[in-house]
């Protein structure tokens, strides 16, 4: 036996060890390599701090849901409004209307949209009161909530179906709501948001939030004083992308930011906000004084009725409805408030129907206490593409649905690292599915800037969804949500600011201190 | 046989510097890979894709089995097994991101395909290396094998 294993050992000749350890240097070559590129890599990433991405864009709002999902915890919710967007915001609370299930099954077979809405978890509220001056919109929304799809496999059928009102008064005066979703025409949402607080009702209002400053101030108040819980309607605050880049400023990955510049490209009539009639509407199925409100008395007219965003008496113009996406985003990423001066131009020169909104529009806001200036164009006639912006000393950040930074080239910062400017040292690019049956342009259009879809561990979400699910956990929790009063008071003087200045042709400034357009 | 043995060690270069980079990589993750997966197996792709408890583990099973494979076949140590762990590697992604024409994938290739992509080559090139082993001549398992063979013969009875 010994003999054998002396044998073992003395069997590999001078020629089998150097046959057998030939390649052995390679690896010597391959670990040498190896050293510098991780050095190399650890110097990258500590000297731009870039956070662990992984982690970021928390996924806690989905997760807290189940705790809530007790019986006898339902909250009653009344919907005002039930338009276009209306129905949308039925979905993200669960109640798919049988049209849009339909469309949405093609050849029999569900497609993503519908999937996805399947896949949403149950919220545990109850649609008990629907609102709207078009008496076929609250009946659209009746028939979702009684025979449309539910999300989250819920089981339970709705025993009766909501109360169909169309003065959104009695609406509030109904006990049997605990909070109410607003979508109405701009020119209704302070007064409606204020009296639903004051019935002690929870609000979840579209944006934007006010169409006057005065509307702001009073709207913040009531919230202050009775304490219900406020969401304004920006879902972008559940982006991943935009949660990225908060968090990317708050690092300073992008040095001092002096310029930060905002779009609105569309081409087609949807986004200018001609959005069709109903066909069966007329003069007896629609509460025209209902849809007036406080704005000067008109004849009935089904253009003003379904296209109401073509004026400035009912809606924000591209400011209120479009600035507003866009400055929200900003506002949440770098936390700016009220710009100090606002100066806006442009004109209504390609839409020749009846509007007296601009279809081409600029505004400059300068916060002399930031050091920076926000720009916002917008085009009704152009659908080229331009991403926020944010340009700061060491790197510039664009930002939609994805996230890309750029170092610059005149960075003392990343000088000694000789980064390509062209190569983003961190990308966040979530997979964008053609297919998506993100069928109008317009719906594209608010996919790609990140008002749609997100993601959560991997999976598409609606943004509007989580936006809701936070709402109604912030009702159940005492907590205050994302887009709270403050954050929409700030969204509406901004914008108010620019379309003063727009029609009143001139500088609009604001005293901080005094909180007043002076 | 020079030829064989150094197409054996790049490829083992190969293999172990993308497990290396993805270790380095911070956040580095297979899950957008698989989301952008196309073909007939896309499917099982995608839900692999979306299993959150799981993505981890596939993320470190196919770093170590990079690393693992690319240093044997440098080595030429248990080369049979890792050039067969090479192939099985390959080919799912291959059957993840086939050449198809028409199909467009997140991450642009630097070159054009049709069918037959890098990883079909280096799937060829490795079938070569299981037909025609080079180990037992160069590399450690010359050593291993010399040994077993002695061990083998002394255990013959006499």
């Amino acid at each position: 036996m010994s003999k054998n294993s002396e044998s073992n050992h003395t069997s590999f000749s001078r020629r089998d060890i150097l046959k057998g350890l030939a390649t052995v240097p390679v690896i010597g070559i391959m670990g040498a390599g190896a050293i510098s590129y991780q050095s190399e890599v650890q110097a990258r990433s500590k000297a731009n701090k870039i956070p662990d991405f992984g982690t970021l864009g928390s996924s806690d709002v989905t997760n807290k849901l189940t705790e809530f999902v007790a019986p006898g915890n339902k909250l009653r919710i009344g919907i005002i409004g039930n338009g276009s967007r209306g129905l949308q915001l039925l979905r993200a609370l669960g109640f798919a209307d049988p049209d849009w299930v339909e469309k949405n099954t093609p050849n029999g077979k569900a497609n993503a949209n519908l999937k996805n809405f399947l896949q949403q978890e149950d919220l545990n509220v109850e649609i008990t009161a629907i609102c709207d001056t078009f008496r076929i919109y609250a009946e659209i929304g009746a028939d979702a909530v009684q025979h449309g799809a539910k999300a989250g496999a819920r089981q339970i059928k709705e025993t009766s179906g909501p109360k169909l009102y169309h003065n959104y008064r009695d609406l509030l005066a109904d006990d049997l709501v605990d909070a109410v979703v607003i979508a109405t025409p701009d020119h209704w949402h302070a007064r409606m948001a204020i009296d639903a607080a004051l019935a002690g009702k929870h609000v979840y209002l579209e944006k934007p939030m006010t169409l006057t400053i005065e509307e702001a101030f009073a709207l913040r108040e009531a919230i202050f004083q009775t304490g219900v819980t406020f969401q304004l309607g920006h879902q972008n605050r559940q982006q991943v992308s935009y949660r990225k880049a908060e968090e990317v400023v708050a690092e300073g990955l992008l040095g001092d930011v002096s310029m930060i510049e905002t779009y609105t490209n569309r081409n087609n009539d949807h986004g200018a906000w001609i959005r069709g009639i109903h066909p069966e509407a007329n003069r007896d199925n629609i509460d025209w004084e209902g849809f007036l409100g406080s704005a000067p008395a008109t004849e009935f007219d089904l253009d003003r009725y379904f296209n109401w965003q073509k004026w400035f008496e009912y809606g924000g113009g591209p400011a209120g409805n479009q600035f507003t996406h866009e400055y929200d985003c900003i506002n949440q990423v770098m936390h700016l408030g009220i710009p100090n001066t606002v100066v806006a131009t442009g004109g209504n020169y390609h839409f020749k129907d009846p509007r007296n909104i601009p279809d081409v529009f600029n505004a400059v806001f300068n916060y002399a206490n930031h050091g920076l200036t926000l720009t916002y164009d917008c085009t009704l006639k152009s659908k080229t593409r331009r991403d926020k912006l944010i340009m700061g000393t060491d790197a510039s950040m664009v930002l939609s649905i994805n996230l890309n930074v750029f170092p610059d080239n005149g960075s003392e910062k990343y000088k000694k690292f000789n980064l390509d400017p062209e190569e983003p040292v961190f990308s966040y690019n979530p997979k964008q599915d053609e297919t998506d049956a993100t069928t109008s342009a317009t719906a594209k259009y608010y996919q790609e800037r990140g008002f749609g879809y997100t993601y959560r561990n991997g999976k598409k979400v609606d943004c509007t969804y989580l936006h809701m699910l936070e709402w109604i956990n912030c009702i159940r929790t005492k907590k205050l949500p994302s887009c709270n009063v403050q954050q929409g008071f700030e969204e509406s003087v901004t914008y108010i600011m620019s379309n003063i200045s727009y029609r009143e042709q001139r500088v609009v400034k604001w005293n901080q201190e005094k909180e007043m357009i002076v | 046989m020079w030829a064989l043995v150094t197409l054996r060690v790049a490829i083992g270069w190969h293999f172990f510097y993308e497990g290396l980079a993805k270790w380095y990589q911070p956040g580095w993750s297979a899950q957008g890979y698989l989301e952008d997966s196309q073909g007939f197996l896309a499917g099982i792709f995608h839900w692999l894709a979306n299993q959150a408890g799981l993505i981890g583990f596939l993320d470190a099973f196919n770093i170590t089995a990079l690393l693992v494979i690319g240093l044997f076949l440098m080595l030429g140590f248990n080369a049979r097994y890792a050039t067969l762990g090479g192939i099985g590697l390959l080919v799912i992604y291959y059957l993840s991101h086939p050449a198809i024409p028409g199909v467009i994938y997140a991450a642009p290739t630097e070159g054009n395909y049709f069918f037959i992509d890098k990883n079909v080559i280096e799937f060829l090139a490795l079938t070569v290396l299981w037909l025609f082993p080079t180990s037992n001549l160069i590399g450690v398992d010359r050593l291993l094998n010399s040994r077993r063979s002695v061990e083998n013969k002394s255990l013959k009875p006499a």
